[in-house]
């Protein structure tokens, strides 16, 4: 089967860079599967987990904020952070998460609220995969 | 004559000093090198976001947007001043600073946002205009730290209805050279590339958001690199002048120990005279 080329860009490095059979994108109207052949494409991703597939093998990334573009089979993904199962330290997670919900259920006025739901979503995706 | 302890402990202080400006030269070109290497690491992330900007706004759909509007000439501008932390470094401020009041005098009622501690202390107290300031952030440089001094000038940008945002920062060219670029930031102006694809892309959730997205994350990388760039033009900037200060003190102490080594031979000169005239009084 033909391979798709994946880049993961980071702002601070080039993160993945390799030859998949099919990836899956939490992309912000839901997930979907790349594979060989995919159309021109540009779609922006939610927080979520990131799967890429070689020769029945998948590797699992928790992936927050960016963008996906796929053009003649290369697979461009910029995202501000993108982690292994392995890397995610899971009390800070917890701790994240239990910050987030506190700040969201406070009557405070002046909390942007955008911005603790959204650490709120990506300590979740993280515990999420972290206990799989 | 100076006294000959005096010159001693002239000297003594003046090794120190050059100790530690050489010292200080080592620690920058450290620093200077990581910085270089975090510039290089953003180039990928920044070209890509700016092609896929730059191939949406050729297909153009909609320049009224707000975030890739064209200035009017109308509204408020800012300037945003992006200094050091600290001194130590030159003339890097003072010309920054310098280039920042002339930019002022032509457009009094900008508004100002100071980056760095060293314009914020002096636009505190020469000018009403400062309506932000990030101070320290250079000793912990991070993405995520940017990106929120990003997100706060994107707001302001957005529910103040300014005109236009100016940047007045120095670029890295080399460790002796920092070019001055006064840049417009906001609304963006993406680069030109030759990488544009004339591919016809399916736009998800819809062109409208993945613009302003795309907007916004390009002014993040654009705030990273911008921090970065100031950064390593900073270290640059130390490197040569802690540099030539510590070639001036080891001149100096040259010509001290040329000085102590002629009084001290004056000294027993006249010593040796003292004697010798002594003797022969007894002599006689």
């Amino acid at each position: 089967m033909s391979k798709i080329h994946i880049t993961v860009i980071q702002p601070t490095q080039i993160r993945i860079d390799g030859e998949y059979d099919h990836i899956i994108v939490p992309g912000v109207d839901g997930d979907f599967g790349i594979y060989f052949d995919h159309t021109p494409f540009i779609t922006k991703i939610r927080t979520g987990v990131l799967q890429l597939f070689q020769n029945d093998k998948s590797e699992e990334y928790a992936i927050h904020d960016g963008f996906v573009t796929v053009e003649n089979n290369i697979v461009k993904i910029v995202c501000d952070t993108i982690e292994k199962k392995d890397e995610i330290d899971a009390a800070r997670a917890k701790a994240s998460k239990e910050r987030a919900e506190k700040r969201l259920k406070s009557s405070e006025e002046n909390i942007n609220f955008r911005r603790a739901e959204a650490s709120l979503k990506k300590a979740l995706v993280r515990l999420e995969l972290n206990s799989k | 004559m100076a006294n000959l302890r005096e010159i001693k402990t002239r000297i003594e202080s003046i090794k120190s000093t050059k100790q530690i400006t050489n010292a200080m030269k080592m620690v920058a070109a450290s620093k200077l090198r990581k910085t270089q290497d975090n510039i290089i690491n953003a180039r990928p992330y920044a070209d890509h976001v700016n092609n896929m900007l730059r191939t949406l706004k050729n297909k153009n759909i909609s320049t009224d947007h707000p975030l890739l509007a064209e200035v009017t000439g109308k509204g408020k501008t800012v300037y945003i001043v992006v200094t050091s932390d600290r001194g130590l470094c030159g003339s890097f401020n003072t010309h920054i600073i310098k280039k920042a009041i002339i930019h002022l005098e032509k457009n009094p009622d900008a508004d100002l946002i100071c980056i760095g501690k060293k314009g914020y202390d002096y636009f505190r107290k020469h000018s009403t205009n400062v309506t932000e300031n990030y101070i320290n952030l250079f000793n912990e440089m991070d993405f995520s730290i940017s990106t929120e001094v990003a997100e706060k000038i994107l707001s302001l940008f957005l529910d103040e209805n300014y005109d236009k945002i100016d940047v007045i920062y120095n670029e890295f060219k080399s460790a002796i050279q920092q070019d001055i670029i006064v840049k417009q930031l906001l609304p963006i102006v993406p680069i030109e590339s030759d990488e544009i694809s004339k591919l016809d892309y399916v736009y998800e959730p819809d062109e409208e958001t993945i613009i302003y997205e795309l907007g916004k994350k390009y002014i993040h990388v654009d705030i990273w690199r911008i921090m970065l760039e100031s950064s390593a033009a900073e270290q640059g900037a130390r490197m040569t002048a802690m540099d030539s200060a510590t070639e001036n003190a080891a001149e100096l102490i040259d010509k001290l120990v040329l000085h102590y080594n002629r009084a001290r031979q004056a000294a027993i000169t006249t010593e040796i005279i003292e004697i010798a005239s002594g003797a022969e009084a007894i002599q006689q």
